[in-house]
């Protein structure tokens, strides 16, 4: 070895061109002596020979330098029992490697290059009909769940399967007819299931105080007329009215105004008991909020068992106290009225035709206002020319101008244009080279990042006026939309992606062992995260603020589950953390630890691979095969968990993941598998020694905390990849590592407050730029 | 019930029936339809129905006793007793491709008989489904050369198997190497695809119409695009203008079947049940309805995901599937389950039976293939799965029959010899020799 390292720079000389870029020497001599002993050509430790990659030209093996300088970077090499660089060794070291690295990527200037072709995702289609034509649909209920990859689902986006093409037509149709209003000739349905494992003792919020328990339905009313609406109560698995033991008082409201009240009492035939609770209500046409609930009562009995979590479950252990929604069906219009002026007609019809001469000039005004809005581009005489035929055979087919614009609207819904993004290079541009996006394609890029939909009517002036494309607009462009609430999505879109807490919902703690958990605690969940990242976002934090924090939001149930006392109601709000309550901070988020736990136990690994994955960017590889599982050796199955994980870790190939994955997650053991603070699991007491990707050890959440903060960029970078790949729309690439590091350091200077590193990206030339296609167009 | 086939359409008795009807099966509406079927039938038509059910099975308590027949059932199988006639079991069978073993890959080889390519990216790879070979060629005088089915409403992110894309645990269906089939599990949108809205004759003939020239509209996007883009991409838009030419295609021949078959008045089912037995039934009900109807003739019906977490309550299992599969403690539990999802398709096994098409059932003319593309959950192996296949007597496959091979039985060479029964010639993945049938 040592012969080796001595001959070192002998041995690289004929390999060098002078010409090409190359590691600096003295960084070389320090890879060699502390990279060596185990990665050169001899061991090969890993198949990583950095003996051989030295001897070749940089240019080509930039992947393999970025994950060089990664590992350096997160002190993850060499492994904590070798002999290690001092701290300022390893300095110099990333320094060195960055400067090489940057100056390679500002030479080869690859911006990187998404997609052509991309299509709307569900979430992204239905917050574009919402912009459009102010209307509220549920794309669930319409289109399939989009693919996810890379950990979001607008990645994948490029197939169009005949099934979903069938479906964007029938949706197209559905919400032009919904949005037009147009006279139904049949009633439409709709029916909503309250979850069984909501809790209906309590307020609910969104409806009146004084009232208990039902839900709250937000719903589209294609015209002016009669609805009928139709409840049924939550009945046990013998046909019972669920939590009967007093006369009860239900009220039907729409927008919290009470159209109509019921009373409920026990009746001998079960199924009479809620016969009666339908009433036709007359709406007006457009979105309401129409609620059912119950009048609250004061109990005369305090209830002595825990509340209930699943209906089903907790007939014999925690029945309801009270009766509960089951489902409520909405049904309608009954009556043929005129279409009245629902939000969404007055979107579209920006004219209206006083006679029938004035039709066709009506028309094409309405085509070319709405094809412009859709298409996110200047509407043109070939737009109207296309749409025209839809607006005669609909008005022929349904003997009305309503029905003629319906007809161009369901069209202009599945257009091309519509449905799909589409990045076009200019003409003659050489293959393989970097260009800037224009105007309009940066105007979605813009508004599809910050809003997951399309452009607003400044956004899409400034793309057509071309004063989009540079810096200073489009900081000033990303700090207005930043603004806008329409940036929430960053939260319901991103960050739930980002975070996992979409799966929340999926997820079902063990009933017989975690009693307390229903719907309401979960929903709590899912609102605490969210509000804290919306506090980022609304006062332009620190992305660190995402760990540390001396309040955090609860509501009532949130805190009782938290042992934070002194709060009441439903709506979560903002509380200062008294002394001794270690809460605050993601890490201590109930939705987290729970989406990273089993039904039945706290898991470590998963818990550890999160961590890994979706905060440092260290998610160790895939398994490699033949790796038996926890089951499949000779483990001994009565040993406490953490010690049969760790006999697991004796096996090298199952050590080589595991022994990153388990430490990270065994410092958040005081937390069980809905995050509810223990110090004991069983008779065991809580050990939460946990270790870190640096080799350093800690205990609890504190110190994994204090570890992620003391090298905070890591962290950082990972957030910045996250969101790139989002705003992108594309995974990373090690060619994009030199503009994600011009990010960081801009950022920096901010203390990495979430603006700045949103106007950073989208300065960026990963996202105002695109290499063109490798073959000749 | 009467929100499927109805003679007339009076109003008010549709209303009365909306709230109520929501959920329940659609058995009773589907009889009467089926009388009127009767003559249609001269030559048996060739249907074949795969369902998936994830994370294997008890299989101590799948295996029946007998190595030869199924006079005495197991006790997982004990639902399946009135048709056991029309049932064969398979015993020792496995699956190679999957290994190493993982649930995306007991998902995705089941009926691809391929290795899944290793990504979580959009490079994804597998290849032509067993399903999707028979349907290019006996699916194409129907409106929808296939089905595919699934019971999860969910959109799980970042939580499918390591290494392995999500979509090799969500798609059951491949039509080529890289293009999953995603499934439906709502059933008023399954019923949609089927029959669209419902309505009278006139009404479905107009709403087909109206979708024909929204699809041209479409086409002409395309076609324009495909001039204005670089070569790599022109190939995705000619994906989208196959997608394009096949709905023509099921608009066409759906423009057809209004006058030629029977199905009257048809009126959709509003929402998805809760309990998972309901969700289920609906489902297998919307089968035997597209089978009847002559919709479709291949259908795939992922009855389970691979590392679902759904709890079973109602048949006294709080506790989350996928982990009861890993501890063998809990595998009474895990046969419960087993149990629970074999007895629904016994029901519509035996839904199907009952539809008389001639002087044959629905299920004669139909070979429906259930099972796992794992054998024991608990360590993840592609070995002894739980396998069997019921139906198929007007293809001459006889029934009451225990299969048991003494080495490991390729799935492959069931599947081929599933597809030889139905007239399909192909050979599919590395079959050897089809099983005798």
């Amino acid at each position: 070895m040592l012969l080796r390292y001595l001959l070192f720079p002998l041995f690289m000389c004929p390999f060098i061109n002078g010409a090409e870029l190359e590691i600096p020497k003295e960084t070389q001599k320090l890879l060699g002596k502390f990279c060596y002993d185990c990665h050169d050509s001899e061991m090969q430790k890993g198949k990583f020979n950095i003996e051989d990659l030295l001897s070749k030209p940089l240019k080509e093996h930039l992947e393999k330098w970025e994950d060089v300088l990664g590992h350096i970077d997160a002190r993850k090499m060499p492994p904590k029992e070798k002999k290690r660089p001092s701290e300022e060794q390893y300095e110099s070291l990333t320094q060195s490697l960055i400067e090489t690295l940057d100056k390679l990527a500002y030479e080869n200037d690859n911006p990187g290059r998404t997609s052509s072709i991309r299509r709307l995702t569900r979430t992204e289609y239905q917050n574009a009909i919402r912009d459009l034509l102010d209307l509220d649909v549920d794309a669930t209920t319409l289109l399939p769940t989009d693919p996810s990859s890379h950990g979001f689902d607008n990645i994948t986006v490029e197939g169009l399967s005949p099934s979903l093409l069938e479906r964007y037509i029938s949706a197209s149709q559905k919400i032009s007819r919904l949005a037009i209003g147009r006279s139904y000739n049949k009633p439409e349905g709709r029916t909503v299931r309250v979850r069984p494992d909501v809790t209906q003792e309590d307020h609910v919020p969104g409806l009146p105080h004084g009232t208990r328990g039902g839900v709250i339905i937000k719903h589209s009313f294609p015209q002016d007329g009669e609805y009928e609406v139709r409840v049924h109560l939550a009945r046990d698995r013998n046909e019972h009215v669920e939590g009967l033991f007093a006369k009860h008082t239900m009220e039907f409201l729409l927008n919290n105004k009470s159209k109509a009240s019921f009373e409920i009492k026990w009746m001998k035939h079960a199924h009479k008991i809620d016969q009666h609770l339908h009433k036709k209500l007359h709406v007006k046409a457009g979105s309401h909020d129409l609620g059912i609930t119950f009048i609250k009562q004061s109990r005369v009995i305090e209830p002595y068992y825990r509340q209930p979590y699943e209906s089903k479950i907790n007939y014999h252990r925690s029945p309801r106290q009270s009766p509960a929604v089951y489902q409520v069906s909405i049904i309608g219009p009954l009556s043929k009225e005129n279409k009245g002026e629902s939000p969404s007609r007055k979107k579209v019809f920006i004219v209206y035709p006083k006679n029938k001469s004035e039709e066709l000039s009506c028309a094409k005004e309405i085509i070319k206002n709405l094809a412009r809005k859709a298409y996110r581009r200047p509407a043109t005489e070939n737009d109207v020319k296309r749409l025209l035929p839809f607006f005669q055979e609909g008005k022929e087919l349904g003997a009305s101008f309503d029905a003629g614009i319906e007809s161009i609207l369901s069209a202009i819904l599945v257009s091309r244009e519509f449905l799909f993004r589409v990045e076009k290079q200019p003409e003659g541009i050489l293959p393989g080279k970097a260009y800037k996006v224009n105007d309009l394609n940066l105007a979605e890029r813009l508004s599809f990042f910050l809003w997951s939909s399309i452009p607003d009517e400044s956004l899409l002036a400034a793309a057509e006026n071309k004063t989009l494309g540079n810096a200073k607009a489009l900081e000033s462009q990303a700090l207005r939309m930043l603004d806008d609430p329409k940036s929430k999505s960053l939260v319901t879109n991103f960050a739930n992606q980002w975070l996992y807490l979409r799966n929340l919902k999926t997820i079902y703690p063990d009933g017989r062992l975690y009693p307390d958990f229903d719907d309401n605690l979960r929903q709590a969940f899912q609102r605490e995260t969210e509000l804290h990242f919306e506090e980022m976002i609304r006062e332009n934090k620190s992305v660190l603020s995402l760990f540390k924090s001396n309040h955090t939001y609860v509501n009532e149930r949130l805190a009782k589950h938290y042992g934070i006392s002194g709060v009441y109601g439903t709506r979560l709000r903002k509380v200062e953390l008294p002394e001794g309550v270690k809460r605050g901070g993601l890490l201590r988020h109930g939705s987290i630890l729970t989406i990273t736990s089993y039904a039945t136990r706290t898991s470590p690994v998963i818990r550890g691979h999160w961590i890994l994955e979706n905060l440092i960017s260290a998610e160790p590889p895939p398994a490699p095969p033949n790796v038996p599982t926890l089951e499949e050796s000779n483990i001994p199955e009565d040993l406490p968990f953490k010690d049969r994980l760790k006999i697991h870790r004796e096996n090298a190939a199952c050590a080589s993941c595991h022994d990153a994955m388990d430490p990270v997650g065994f410092a958040l053991e005081n937390f069980d598998a809905i995050g509810q603070w223990r110090d004991r699991d069983g008779d065991d007491p809580i050990d939460n020694t946990g270790g870190y990707v640096d080799g350093s050890k800690f205990n609890g959440v504190e110190g994994l905390e204090k570890a992620i903060l003391s090298r905070p960029e890591l962290f950082v970078k990972t957030f910045v990849k996250k969101l790139l790949t989002y705003g992108l729309g594309r995974g990373i690439e090690s060619t994009d590592e030199f503009a994600i590091r011009e990010i960081l350091r801009n950022a920096k200077k901010d203390n990495y407050a979430f603006n700045t590193i949103v106007t950073e990206i989208v300065k960026s030339p990963l996202f105002t730029k695109r290499l063109s296609s490798k073959e000749m167009h | 019930m009467n929100f499927i086939t109805k003679k007339s359409l009076d109003r008010r008795k549709v209303l009365r029936g909306l709230s109520s009807v929501v959920a329940l099966p659609l058995l009773d509406a589907m009889i009467p339809a089926a009388t009127a079927l009767e003559k249609t039938s001269a030559k048996p038509i060739k249907r074949l129905c795969y369902v998936y059910v994830a994370m294997g099975s008890n299989i101590k308590k799948w295996t029946p006793t007998s190595k030869t027949n199924l006079d005495v059932l197991s006790p997982i199988l004990t639902p399946l007793e009135p048709i056991k006639n029309k049932l064969n079991v398979f015993t020792n069978m496995e699956l190679r491709p999957a290994y190493p073993g993982t649930h995306a890959t007991s998902n995705s080889t089941f009926l691809s008989g391929v290795r899944a390519k290793i990504t979580e990216s959009s490079d994804y790879r597998l290849g032509t489904t067993v399903d999707q070979m028979a349907a290019k060629v006996i699916g194409q005088e129907t409106a929808l050369p296939s089905l595919e089915l699934s019971m999860d409403m969910m959109d799980t992110v970042g939580q499918c198997d390591n290494g392995y894309a999500c979509v090799y645990q969500n798609n059951l269906s491949w039509s080529g190497p890289t293009t999953p089939l995603p499934s439906e599990a709502h059933p008023r949108l399954v019923f949609e695809k089927l029959f669209g809205e419902g309505g009278t004759k006139q009404e479905r003939q107009l709403a087909l119409r109206k979708r024909a020239s929204l699809l041209d509209f479409i086409k002409d996007d395309m076609n324009k695009l495909k001039k204005e883009i670089s070569k790599s991409d022109r190939a995705k838009v000619d994906h989208y203008l196959d997608s394009i030419r096949e709905v023509e295609r099921r608009i066409q021949i759906a423009e057809k079947n209004i006058n030629t078959k029977n199905l009257k008045n048809l009126e959709s089912p509003l929402g998805a049940p809760e309990v998972y037995g309901d969700h289920a039934r609906l489902m297998f009900d919307l089968q035997v309805l597209a089978l009847q109807g002559d919709v479709t003739r291949i259908i795939t019906f992922q009855m389970v995901r691979e590392t679902s977490n759904r709890t079973y309550p109602e048949i006294g299992v709080p506790e989350a599937h996928h982990p009861l599969t890993h501890n063998r403690r809990s595998f009474n539990k895990v046969a419960k389950i087993n149990t629970h999802h074999v007895s629904l398709l016994s029901e519509y096994l035996q839904k199907l039976d009952k539809v008389v098409e001639g002087d044959m059932s629905l299920l004669d003319q139909s070979i429906v293939m259930y099972g796992s593309g794992m054998g024991d959950p608990s360590v993840h192996d592609h070995k002894k799965l739980p396998i069997l296949q019921a139906g198929g007597a007007a293809f001459g496959i006889k029934g009451n029959r225990h299969f048991v091979y003494k080495k490991p039985e390729p799935l492959a060479n069931l599947h081929q010899a599933i597809l030889n029964k139905a007239g399909v010639d192909v050979k599919y993945s590395d079959s050897t020799t089809p099983v005798s049938l």
